[in-house]
């Protein structure tokens, strides 16, 4: 049986206009405009069978969403191929939206202004879901995402949290075999991210759809995959289990430390100082994972220290860190 | 398909709702230039007795038809949907198994047309009263074979705006090639003064483009001033025209979606 989702050689260059600042230039591009040529996907290849969860990792600008956009037909690519069960995305073929779904940050399967119902009734319509098939559908999803008492509210009166339920829930109500996933948890508390994990889990394990996604939270990734695929300026660099990659990243550990008078010692004799935007108050190091125990009894012995924190390093450095070196 | 239309109908009607207000400024800005051009035309044709054969009451009559056929015929697809291709919020509607403009945005339009109308019918009926236009030169006949070409009107300007929204897919500018558009729409509809007292050669071009089907044909169609042989050229322009659009508009949407590169989101 040929493969869900099958991508060869898919690459993406957007054209992206360019200028200096300044009065001349404003004229100088109105005649001529430059282009800067920026290579967002460089044929990526993999293939995902179905009823396989992925997690599709990389920093921020890695070209993740880029191909997501590519597999959900938003995009066209410059160059290669994809089939997603056998459909050439790109084509928008309604056969093909039918069956899959891309759920991306806020937008935007609602309308802004007017209750998320109406919009879950409407899509009902769109994707032709049968009556007993959409009660049933919204009835899982409710008991999961607690959707009643969202539904009356215009959407724009919703949080951030509120909205991403609701649309995830829209998302999912044609119950597609496909799910293009662009962090699916972002915006929810930590109850929220854990069922939607619960459900997309459950989901997966019901339906036996095939499902890809990116997230800034490891958790996610953790819970959710076996498999990860990394890209790293628009290249495939990884692509195998989650287990290999927590071996060739796991040696390392981020220490925080807060310091009686902040920020008063230098750390690098420690560990390999490491920005950390989280705690201005606080210092953090990198080590690795075996040095650990004898670096924190060293920080405590010599410094006056007030607080202490060891924790993974967040995953974007992590695999930044990983592929640079 | 019914039912997507109905349902697409309940959210755009609630939708168009809640801009109620904007939506009256819009009317109200809307109305503005008919009704100057109708005051001015006709103190001019009080005070010189007629202008090249038009009365006060020919101008009367006229603006006070346009106002409603300028309804029916017109859209604001430009405005709903531009900043869609360009801030990337066309993204969710490019991935429903839908057409986001022949559906969505269609319906849209129609419910805003509905609202403006049901807004426009109390500022016509003062109208009426304070410059009591004689309409005895309307007749049924006349009304039956206008709300066709409308209907007609409606679909080709729908579909030339959509196509002149979807040049958004290749440049930030399209706000500016709209105006243009507008402006020959200005010129050439009869909405600036009646066709018939432009200089001959703007009304030789205007025969053959689509702008005049939008306003004066079917105007002059309800006011019945136009011979046999004028109405079967205006419905063959129609349908000409509506085909053309159709093309035109397939054309620019196929090619777009390619350039579509879903930003922001």
């Amino acid at each position: 049986m040929s493969p869900t989702i099958n991508v060869q050689q898919l690459s993406k260059t957007y054209q992206v206009p360019e200028r200096e600042g300044g009065f001349g230039a404003a004229v100088r591009s109105f005649f001529k405009r430059k282009y800067k040529d920026v290579k967002a996907v460089q044929q990526v290849d993999f293939k995902i069978e179905q009823g396989e969860i992925v997690g599709f990792l990389g920093p921020n600008g890695a070209g993740k969403t880029t191909t997501l956009k590519m597999l959900s037909g938003l995009l066209h690519p410059t160059g290669g191929k994809a089939e997603v069960l056998g459909f050439t995305p790109w084509e928008l073929k309604p056969e093909y939206l039918r069956v899959m779904t891309l759920v991306m940050g806020q937008r935007n399967r609602l309308s802004w202004d007017i209750p998320a119902a109406d919009s879950f009734l409407l899509n009902q319509a769109i994707y032709r879901i049968p009556d007993d098939e959409y009660k049933q559908t919204y009835k899982e999803l409710d008991e999961l995402l607690e959707l009643e008492p969202l539904m009356k509210k215009p959407v724009r009166n919703l949080s951030l949290g509120e909205r991403m339920k609701c649309e995830i829930a829209a998302g999912l109500l044609h119950r597609p075999k496909v799910l293009f996933l662009d962090e699916p948890t972002i915006g929810l508390d930590i109850t929220g991210q854990a069922r939607i994990r619960e459900f997309l889990r459950e989901y997966n394990k019901r339906t036996g759809a095939t499902i890809l996604l990116t997230s800034h939270y490891m958790a996610d990734v953790t819970a959710l995959c076996e498999r990860i695929i990394i890209i790293h300026h628009g290249n495939l660099k990884y692509d195998g289990g989650i287990n290999d990659l927590s071996r060739r990243i796991a040696p390392f550990k981020l220490i925080g430390v807060r310091l009686a008078e902040p920020n008063s010692h230098d750390l690098s004799k420690y560990g390999e100082p490491v920005q950390n935007e989280e705690d201005a108050e606080k210092q953090y190091i990198q080590v690795k994972a075996e040095d650990v125990t004898r670096v924190t009894s060293k920080l405590l012995a010599d410094l006056p220290v007030h607080d202490i924190t060891i924790a993974d390093p967040p995953i974007e450095d992590v695999i930044e860190q990983a592929f640079n070196q | 398909m019914l039912l997507i239309i109905k349902r697409l109908w309940q959210v755009n009607w609630a939708e168009q709702w809640q801009y109620r207000a904007n939506l009256l400024m819009y009317l109200l800005y809307w109305l503005v230039s008919p009704i100057i051009y109708l005051a001015v035309w006709t103190s001019i044709a009080n005070v010189k007795g007629d202008v090249n054969g038009f009365t006060a009451n020919d101008f009367t009559t006229y603006y006070m038809v346009l106002l409603i056929a300028d309804q029916f015929t017109s859209n604001i697809v430009i405005h709903t949907f531009g900043y869609k291709i360009q801030d990337g919020s066309l993204s969710g509607e490019l991935i429903r198994p839908i057409h986001p403009l022949l559906t969505n945005g269609l319906v849209n339009n129609i419910a805003f047309k509905a609202l403006t109308i049901m807004g426009l019918l109390p500022i016509w009926i003062i109208l009426f009263f304070l410059y009591k236009p004689d309409f005895s030169g309307i007749s049924w006949t006349g009304i039956a074979l206008a709300i066709p070409a409308m209907i007609l009107a409606f679909f080709t300007g729908y579909l030339l705006s959509a196509a002149i929204t979807s040049l958004a897919f290749w440049t930030t500018r399209v706000y500016s090639i709209h105006e243009f558009y507008f402006a020959l729409i200005l010129l050439f509809s009869g909405q600036f003064v009646p066709l018939t007292l432009m200089p001959q050669i703007v009304q030789d071009i205007a025969q053959y483009l689509p702008f005049q089907l939008l306003i004066y044909y079917p105007v002059q169609l309800i006011l019945g001033k136009l011979s046999s042989a004028q109405i079967v050229q205006g419905y063959v322009m129609s349908f000409i025209w509506l085909g053309i659009a159709w093309l035109f508009f397939t054309w620019v949407w196929r090619n777009g979606v390619k350039r579509y590169s879903a930003v922001g989101a």
